[in-house]
């Protein structure tokens, strides 16, 4: 590890797989839409197989307010700052999607007990910037953006909000959303001068749960968006059309030379690849596909619902969850364009292939992931969004989410459930409860970005 | 003022005087009852809540689709009664509220009012 630099994160994704072994994991659980009148909290979770609580939850911030949605986190600052002393990967940002606020956590000063630094109100968000429902956050050098699905009203295409680096709104950070129907996901690569966004839905759409119907009549996304990073504005539209049923989660290279990226489609469950040719044009084409199966008692297929996809810090292996079918794919994209499956695991889902894991009834599916920066560990969580488990997984209620830790094989390919690990967030204290996003303090696939 | 009186079934029956021109979630969460809620202008549906008597004024929301306004559901924080009302709350009134799409789809007049057909149709 380089100790040359004092900035936070790493000077190469290479660098970043060489990190210490993650002891602690963050990780948002929530009550909104248990029935639990209780404020939703960042659990710590230890992550130390030496430690005597081991995979346990050893510490609890609960947030201010009750029924806030705590959703997607990012981290105040990333390898994007790695050559800014005077930065510290130290805050995290943990929005509230229905609330709008904004919690800045402190992680730093004592990572297995995190306390809350500051609240950005959300109804400042919406009277300053005309924007609600915070979802992903990227950090940009020092400066943080935070997608945004709605405008305060809750209508698409919502847009983004800027924060400088002590957390004081800037404004809005885009300079036009141009045609772009919705908001969701991004993910910049800077060498490129291009960031990648993606589609779900007007909040007032998605956030009362999930009308199939409502996706013929274009209420959901079917489109992807390059932009002109710098000039902050789109500029071109990849239409997918029915490969691109609600395009998610957006990932590129860790490599910050290449130009491949990725987005799971998830009510199409495709995973779509992008890339720049030769010429320098931007090109997409559909490189996975999980087919819909058949379910005895139902009168439609079920597809997968890819509800998240992760690349492994060496780009070599793409992650995805089939949150309905339960199932979570490692696949080799070492040639991006021809992905070989090389692991499969079963968790949950509503095809029955995996009720119980590791004497926990596993209630939803297998949804958010994060991976070591090693690539040999991918920590799961089951809960997808409180009123999309509630349609779903209506168990979920008594039950709560569990989070399972998924060993992978970084040689030959394969993956295999941890016997050992297991966090059952139905005995919670205050009762069941949620989990969702997990991150690590010393970064992880999903937040660091090099410019 | 105009006053209404909200009964709330679920809770013992328990009954408060609101102002009619207010959105019942304030002026219940102001006399101590527990709610939940979430965006606070119509578009969640985490304070849906069950009418079982009464007449409400919900043309602010835009959360709930026709099945689940035929099935009762109210949007209380953007709702103000028009007549008294008798509700159930929280989340064990939600028993009609989400459905599996996968299961039990939608008819085109069931959608939510923008989009849906009339049933003659």
């Amino acid at each position: 590890m380089s100790e040359t630099c004092c900035g936070p994160g790493y000077a190469s994704p290479a660098e970043a797989m060489k990190a210490p072994r993650e002891k602690v994991l963050y990780t948002i659980a929530i009550y909104t839409g248990t029935g639990i009148q209780k404020p939703d909290y960042l659990c710590t979770i230890d992550a130390d197989p030496d430690s005597p609580t081991y995979s346990q939850v050893i510490s609890r911030l609960e947030m201010p307010g009750i029924g806030d949605e705590l959703h997607h986190m990012g981290w105040n600052a990333c390898s994007s700052c790695h050559d800014d002393a005077s930065m510290e990967r130290k805050y995290l940002i943990v929005p509230g999607v229905r609330s709008t606020n904004l919690h800045i956590v402190d992680c730093g000063t004592d990572p297995r007990n995190p306390k809350l630094h500051k609240v950005i109100d959300g109804a400042e968000i919406k009277a300053k910037t005309n924007l609600s429902a915070p979802h992903t956050v990227h950090c940009l050098g020092s400066d943080i953006i935070i997608s945004m699905l709605g405008d305060a009203k809750g209508n698409a295409p919502g847009g983004y909000l800027h924060l400088n680096k002590d957390f004081e709104i800037v404004g809005r950070w885009e300079e036009s959303m141009g045609d772009i129907k919705f908001g969701y996901d991004f993910w910049y690569q800077p060498r490129h001068n291009v960031m990648v966004s993606s589609e779900w839905a007007a909040p007032n759409t998605f956030m009362p749960g999930f009308d199939l119907e409502e996706v013929g009549h274009l209420k959901y996304g079917r489109e992807i968006h390059l932009w002109d990073f710098e000039k902050k504005e789109p500029k071109q539209t990849f239409y997918l059309g029915e490969d691109g049923l609600i395009p998610l989660e957006v990932r590129f290279h860790h490599d910050p030379d290449s130009s491949h990226g990725f987005v799971g489609a998830a009510l199409s469950a495709n995973i779509i690849h992008w890339w720049k040719d030769a010429a320098g044009e931007w090109q997409w084409e559909k490189i996975i596909d999980v087919e819909n199966e058949p379910h005895p008692e139902w009168p439609i297929p079920v597809p997968g619902v890819i509800s998240v996809i992760l690349l492994s810090m060496d780009d070599r292996f793409l992650y995805l969850c089939n949150w309905l079918h339960g199932d979570i794919r490692q696949y080799d994209i070492s040639d991006p364009h021809r992905p070989v499956l090389t692991g499969q695991v079963w968790m949950g889902g509503l095809l029955g292939k995996a009720p119980e894991v590791n004497g926990v009834k596993v209630t939803g599916g297998p949804q958010m992931i994060q991976l070591s920066l090693d690539g040999k560990r991918l920590y799961v969580t089951t809960s997808l969004f409180s009123t999309w488990d509630n349609q779903f997984y209506p168990e979920i209620r008594t039950n709560g989410g569990c989070m399972l830790m998924v060993n992978c094989d970084t040689d030959n390919g394969g993956m295999e459930i941890d016997p050992d690990f297991v966090v059952d967030f139905g005995r919670e204290p205050n009762g069941p409860s949620r989990c969702h996003e997990t991150r690590y303090p010393g970064g992880d696939c999903t937040s660091d970005i090099w410019i | 003022m105009t006053t209404r009186t909200i009964t709330i079934a679920n809770r013992g029956n328990a009954t408060y005087a609101v102002d009619a021109k207010k959105p019942l979630l304030d002026s219940l969460r102001d006399q101590g009852v527990d709610l939940p809620y979430g965006c606070k202008y119509g578009g969640c549906i985490t304070c849906a809540a069950k009418l079982i008597e009464g007449e409400v004024n919900q043309k602010a929301q835009v959360a709930l689709n026709n099945r689940q306004i035929n099935d009762g559901y109210v949007i209380l924080c953007v709702a103000r009664p028009l007549s008294d009302c008798t509700f159930d709350i929280g989340v064990e009134s939600h028993d009609r509220l989400y459905r599996n799409p996968f299961l039990d789809p939608l008819e085109p007049h069931e959608l939510k009012a923008d989009i849906a057909t009339t049933k003659d149709q």
